[in-house]
């Protein structure tokens, strides 16, 4: 049945396609043609934009900003922050941000860990868990999601560089003065993750239940990325940007490298017992979307000649 | 299987008429507003220009530009004293003013009578448009865009391959055509499913992509242009494209690999996207595309049989079925054929 249905496919493809190919070359006979002036001569030498909008240039702009994260593994970030830039020049900028999570959602596959994940001996360095693993006190289910890291806030300063500046029209009746932006900077990425364990010393076992509680790291990261921005008057528009933030954390919690050949083995292999710490911080290129308004002063904008 | 065949008939249905409503759309010219007309301060009228100041800047369409006396004979003859730049007088008395000032800008270009007796022969289209000026033209032109595809959606495996489209375009915003990516090979299984799996104990079903081929319509609703620096321009459009096609997937087996071996299998797939195309001359362009393609994915089964024989039934191995959407980014570029074409009006 399978490969009836994919002959039938198959074939209705190539036949639909032939038929586009013949059209595709009967037409192509047909010359093109359009209603155009092309101007030639001294305007080659003209300034290509005249009486331009000046946004940017000698203002200041706040541009309060609704982030979230793209394909997260185990846990996404909703933020809520703002960035703050004095334009130098209309295409340069110079300014903050700083985004705040307002909350964490944990994604499908964390939430089908938490009810399907084993809680037992093999399991019990990496799987949140209640108990000591005894007959007295066997290992029963703790919270998963309680153990996956959290991005709890990220800031720091940057520059903007807005060299492309436009219009676009919206079916011809709306058209909105745009600009083309890319960011870049240095970021401070607050986390909230799993503590130390395993380490000797003062560390915890990492079987010990409260080793699975999250602990406050800072993360010092490049971050850029590019945006769209729609003024829709002299002060106030839209703003549309993507972020990344890449740089290396541990994300479940999970011993899964320290050991072995170039340390890529979980601890708990190699020696029999497992170690979470830094080596098990593994890179990643965090992506953001961020969706706000822009608010710009002095209220007058600049024209150019 | 009649489903199947019912679904494709529908799609194909209302592609077509989807195509015939759009191409039924008349062009509506926009109305010019006095001072520009886009929300603008309205501009102070510009002086004329004083005669014979030569290096002075021309607007084409500016009312207060001093009209000449057009010259009886049919603008052939440039009157002497004001048209030759090098002379340092444009805005002299006696310029064609018929033609719009062009024989003050660049003698050479200055239409002789034969061609405007050639331009007003040729047939006129009725409809008057509000971007007179387009750039690059699609009109009855071919399209060719190869591109190379990058998942945004799919944190298990990424599905990264080269593809390649080819569009007609039967009117100048409307177009038919075809497309196809070719995955087989280069799936990548993020080492997150292991280090999940070896951690937790549990399996997360995945698939991968052997190609997609797929029928489309694109609608090229907006289209304008972008200044670089204030200094040079580039022209943009944003495109809507749509279709359905096959896309061919498997399942790698995860939760018993010693058993299951998966062989690709076509199914069903619908694709809905939104495109940006930079234009760099009026015949290529980069693309960058986002396209979501619809689809019922079959996923490996999460339960062994008991038996070993029952485990080799290929029966056994599928599990649920689960509407998928493969969201896409398409990196590329546009070459458009013809390279060249000839216009139809002067304007």
């Amino acid at each position: 049945m399978q490969t009836r249905q994919t002959r039938f496919f198959s074939g209705a493809l190539l036949r639909v396609s032939a038929a586009a190919a013949v059209l595709g070359a009967t037409a192509y006979a047909t010359p093109a043609a359009a209603q155009e002036i092309q101007i030639t001569g001294p305007l080659a030498g003209a300034p290509a934009v005249r009486k331009e909008r000046l946004h940017r240039d000698g203002r200041f702009e706040l541009a309060p900003q609704f982030a979230f994260s793209l394909l997260d593994e185990y846990r996404q970030t909703h933020a809520l922050g703002t960035t703050l830039h004095y334009n130098i020049k209309d295409y340069l900028s110079v300014g903050v941000f700083g985004f705040f999570a307002l909350f964490n959602p944990t994604t499908d596959l964390t939430d089908q860990i938490d009810k399907v994940a084993n809680r037992n001996s093999r399991t019990a360095p990496n799987v949140n868990h209640k108990g000591t693993g005894t007959g007295a006190d066997p290992f029963t289910n703790g919270s998963f999601a309680d153990q996956t890291t959290k991005i709890s806030f990220f800031a720091g300063p940057q520059a903007q560089f807005a060299p492309f500046r436009g219009k676009i029209a919206l079916f011809q009746k709306l058209f909105v003065d745009t600009d083309l932006y890319i960011h870049g900077g240095i970021a401070f990425v607050g986390l909230q993750e799993r503590g130390d364990c395993g380490g000797g010393g003062s560390q915890k076992s990492c079987t010990d239940p409260d080793s699975f509680k999250l602990q406050g790291r800072t993360a010092i990261t490049g971050t850029g990325g590019l945006g769209l921005s729609f003024y829709t008057n002299k002060g106030i528009g839209f703003r549309a940007e993507y972020r990344a933030l890449p740089f290396s954390w541990n994300r479940p919690g999970f011993d899964s490298r320290g050991a072995g050949t170039d340390g890529k083995f979980p601890n708990l292999q190699a020696t029999g017992t497992a170690v979470v710490d830094g080596k098990d911080q593994t890179f990643k290129w965090n992506q953001f979307v961020t969706i706000g308004v822009v608010v710009a002063f002095p209220w007058e904008t600049k024209i150019s000649e | 299987m009649k489903q199947a065949t019912k679904g494709l008939l529908l799609g194909v249905i209302s592609a077509a008429m989807a195509a015939t409503l759009l191409m039924s759309t008349p062009a509506f010219a926009q109305k010019k507003k006095p001072g520009g007309g886009t929300g603008a301060a309205p501009a102070p009228p510009t002086p004329p220009a004083p005669a014979g100041a030569g290096g002075s800047d021309i607007e084409i369409d500016d009312p207060n530009t001093p009209k000449a006396p057009t010259d009886p004979a049919g603008g052939t003859t440039p009157p002497a004293g004001g048209t030759d730049p090098a002379a340092g007088g444009t805005g002299g008395a006696g310029a064609t003013g018929g033609a719009g000032g062009i024989c003050e800008i660049d003698p050479s270009a200055c239409p002789k009578g034969g061609d405007i007796k050639a331009a007003a022969g040729k047939d006129v289209a009725a409809e008057v448009y509000a971007v007179q000026q387009i750039y690059a033209l699609r009109y009855h032109r071919f399209e060719l865009m190869p591109y190379w595809a990058l998942t945004l959606n799919d944190q298990f495996v990424n599905h990264p391959g080269p593809g390649l489209g080819a569009n007609f375009y039967i009117t100048n915003v409307l177009a038919v055509g075809i497309s196809g990516t070719f995955y087989q090979g280069l799936n990548a299984d993020s080492d997150f499913n292991f280090q999940n799996r070896r951690a937790t104990r549990v399996a997360v079903p995945l698939n991968e992509y052997q190609y997609n081929a797929n029928l489309n319509v694109s609608y090229v609703p907006i289209y304008g242009k972008f200044a670089g620096f204030s200094d040079f321009i580039f022209h943009y459009d944003l495109y809507t494209v749509a279709g359905l096609g096959i896309l061919s997937t498997r399942p790698i087996p995860v939760i018993d690999p010693d058993n299951r071996n998966f062989a690709f299998e076509a199914k069903l797939a619908f694709n809905a996207g939104l495109g940006l195309r930079i234009f760099f001359n009026r015949w290529f362009a980069a693309d960058l595309e986002i396209r979501d393609y619809i689809y019922n994915e079959k996923l490996e089964s999460l339960t062994l049989a008991p038996t070993q024989a029952q485990q080799q039934d290929k029966g056994t191995w599928f599990g649920e079925s689960k509407i998928t959407n493969n969201v896409q980014a398409q990196l590329g570029v546009s070459v458009f054929l013809p390279f060249s074409w000839e216009y139809r009006l002067p304007k």
